[in-house]
């Protein structure tokens, strides 16, 4: 323990020169931290969106439903879609089960005619677990939008709701009428009559512009669908399974596919790759610059302390511990920067969130967000291993230079 | 206690031929012995030689009756460790540490405990006469006082030989003459050889034996 206490005296031996590798080992610390914490609030966002935007935590599916497009409605089905989701019900790791179809077609009003995505949903179960009131909440305050609510729960009630963009393509607003065309299951043309009871905001431009929610009633008569669903959205009761359920459910149902959210969100995946890319750079430079300015330090430290290690050499001191001394050294910048670092990203992170930032929406979206960068202890753990593995291995070289000096040569120095 | 045997340790200095030449000599347990001679002469050389931080081209070190000077680096650091003491002429205190620390420090080194190594290092010190200074940092003492916690620090660890180069050339003849004093008390008080390199004819004037070297031989005495 002797060494780590000249250690930690050597470091305070130069106060400002220790002060200004602190100040870059705190900011790298803080620029990794918060990165990590902005991140984490990105991609619990996106995750949040994925999950309750439909996807639930797994999806249930035909075997090849991912492969190539549909050339005529529920030609890739869970032929007994209903049966299926009575069955998963019954699993304890299951919350609920929300079937759906997806279809596509016509949507007309007067003489205007624009194609759509449809998906037809359980009208009492959805809100419940999916955003369709955030996304009708959002829609209400469109054009046309005053007065929506969700569709009803009467299976004789032919409603639908609208994206915003649908919508305003049609001159629709609440309470038009219009008229839903597609093809059955057996190929034949078949057409339903619906009332818009809301129009949604679903926070992508694209599917704004395509996209509509019907009933489950109201999309098995237009398809003709009976028991048949595109899909189930399977909500889970422990999130953090969903991978051990995900290979348990497909080995209980082997004739469907069980698909994980995180599969099929690929904005989420293209987002967090992204994300992983940027910050992983700025990130490869900031340990660079934390090497280099602890690297230098210590050196420094080293060239003005040559004849004291001549004198430690000759008093009988291996040169192993010249090289431990100047890891101890390391170790005590790295501890001081990671505790300094964390108390200055608790603090700014607590102040930022406080200012209540808006961010400007991302790229493809409608919706800006607040900021609210998250408190993360992995990301800090291991932003303070990264910064000190940096550090132990920049004392190398000084430890080194250290260790191979001639305690003659040491002796002479001025 | 120290014999060197045909020691030779050769080094280019200015373009000329250095070091010193087939030197052999005796020093026996408790003697303060002094290297004398002009710069140059190899008085240094010839000390680090006989304290192990150098290894000679040709010779050997013999001490307590066992070869030395051939043996691995991590040998030669135990033996500087626990049975040799430095003194040097520019004191060469860790300045972080108090003259207390400092005294500690090889002990420390060597494993003792620090509740240890503070008994040992305190006394030391009281020895020397620093007793009321050891709290204080190598800043804090004036030239005599740092020479003085720089034996004790050689001292604390009780060892059988302790070299010293020049120990009096930065202090004033005040200072000087004590300090020389203080060693030769050890040397017959505790049975440590001292070894000093020299050319200040008070310390040569407090020497058990003088060995008087020119041009890195022996000067061979009347």
């Amino acid at each position: 323990m002797i060494l780590a206490r000249l250690a930690l005296r050597n470091l305070l031996r130069q106060r400002r020169r220790t002060a200004l590798t602190l100040m870059v080992v705190v900011a790298g610390f803080l620029a990794l931290s918060l990165a990590g914490g902005f991140m984490a609030q990105t991609f619990q966002g996106l995750s949040d969106a994925a999950i309750r935007g439909g996807l639930g935590h797994l999806q249930v599916m035909p075997p090849g439903a991912m492969e190539g497009d549909e050339a005529q409605s529920l030609e890739k089905a869970l032929p007994d879609g209903e049966a299926l989701a009575a069955r998963l019900r019954q699993d304890p790791a299951v919350a609920e089960v929300l079937p759906r179809i997806q279809f596509m077609g016509l949507l007309s009003s007067g003489p205007r005619s624009v194609a759509f995505l449809g998906t037809a949903v359980d009208p009492a179960l959805e809100p419940k677990y999916m955003a369709s009131a955030e996304a009708l909440k959002d829609g209400a305050k469109a054009a046309g939008g005053e007065g929506s609510r969700w569709i009803s729960a009467d299976p004789a009630a032919r409603e639908v709701i609208l994206g915003v963009g649908l919508a305003r393509a049609l001159g629709a607003s609440v309470g038009s009428s219009l008229t839903l065309m597609s093809t059955t299951r057996d190929g034949a043309l078949n057409a339903v009559d619906v009332d818009v009871a809301g129009l949604q905001d679903l926070g992508l431009r694209e599917l704004n512009d395509r996209f509509l929610t019907v009933s489950l009633a109201t999309a098995s008569q237009l398809l003709d669908a009976g028991p048949a669903r595109s899909r189930l959205s399977v909500v889970l009761r422990r999130p953090q399974d969903t991978a051990a359920e995900q290979a348990r459910i497909q080995a209980l149902l082997p004739e469907t596919s069980v698909k994980p959210w995180f599969e099929l969100a690929s904005f989420y995946r293209q987002v967090k790759m992204l994300y992983f890319a940027i910050f992983g750079f700025m990130g490869l430079v900031l340990f660079l610059v934390v090497l280099l300015a602890t690297a230098n330090t210590l050196l420094m430290s080293v060239m003005e302390r040559v004849r004291e290690f001549g004198v430690l050499r000759a008093m009988g001191l291996q040169p192993r511990q010249l090289l431990v001394l100047l890891q101890w050294e390391g170790a005590f910048l790295g501890l001081m920067g990671s505790v300094l670092g964390l108390t200055a990203t608790l603090l700014l992170r607590a102040g930022l969130n406080a200012l209540h930032l808006q961010m400007p929406a991302p790229p493809g979206t409608s919706h800006g967000y607040e900021l609210n960068i998250h408190l993360v202890p992995a990301v800090y753990a291991l932003v303070a291993l990264g910064l000190q593995a940096t550090i132990q291995v920049s004392a190398l070289f000084p430890g080194l230079k250290a260790a191979q000096l001639r305690i003659v040569e040491a002796l002479r120095h001025v | 206690m120290l014999e060197l045997r045909n020691l030779t340790r050769a080094y280019e200095l200015g373009g000329e031929r250095a070091g010193v030449f087939g030197v052999s000599l005796d020093i026996p347990k408790g003697c303060l012995a002094v290297l004398a001679g002009p710069s140059g002469s190899g008085k240094t050389t010839l000390l680090q030689l006989a304290g192990l931080l150098d290894t000679p081209d040709e010779g050997e070190v013999i001490l307590d009756g066992e070869a030395v000077s051939g043996l691995p680096e991590k040998a030669r650091c135990d033996l500087r460790l626990k049975r040799l003491g430095f003194v040097f002429q520019a004191f060469n205190l860790v300045p972080v540490l108090s003259a207390l620390e400092n005294v500690m420090l090889p002990l420390q080194l060597q494993g003792v405990t620090e509740e240890d190594a503070r008994g040992r290092a305190e006394a030391a010190l009281a020895r020397v006469g620093l007793a009321d200074r050891r709290h204080h940092r190598p800043g804090q003492l004036s030239g005599g006082q740092q020479q003085r916690a720089a034996i004790a620090r050689a001292l604390a660890p009780d060892p059988l030989l302790v070299l010293a180069d020049e120990p009096t050339a930065s202090l004033d003849h005040a200072h000087g003459g004590p300090l020389m004093d203080l060693m030769a008390e050890l040397a017959s008080e505790r049975g440590v050889t001292f070894v000093v390199a020299s050319h200040d004819p008070s310390v040569i004037a407090r020497a058990h034996r003088v060995f008087r070297l020119a041009d890195g031989r022996l000067v061979p005495q009347d």
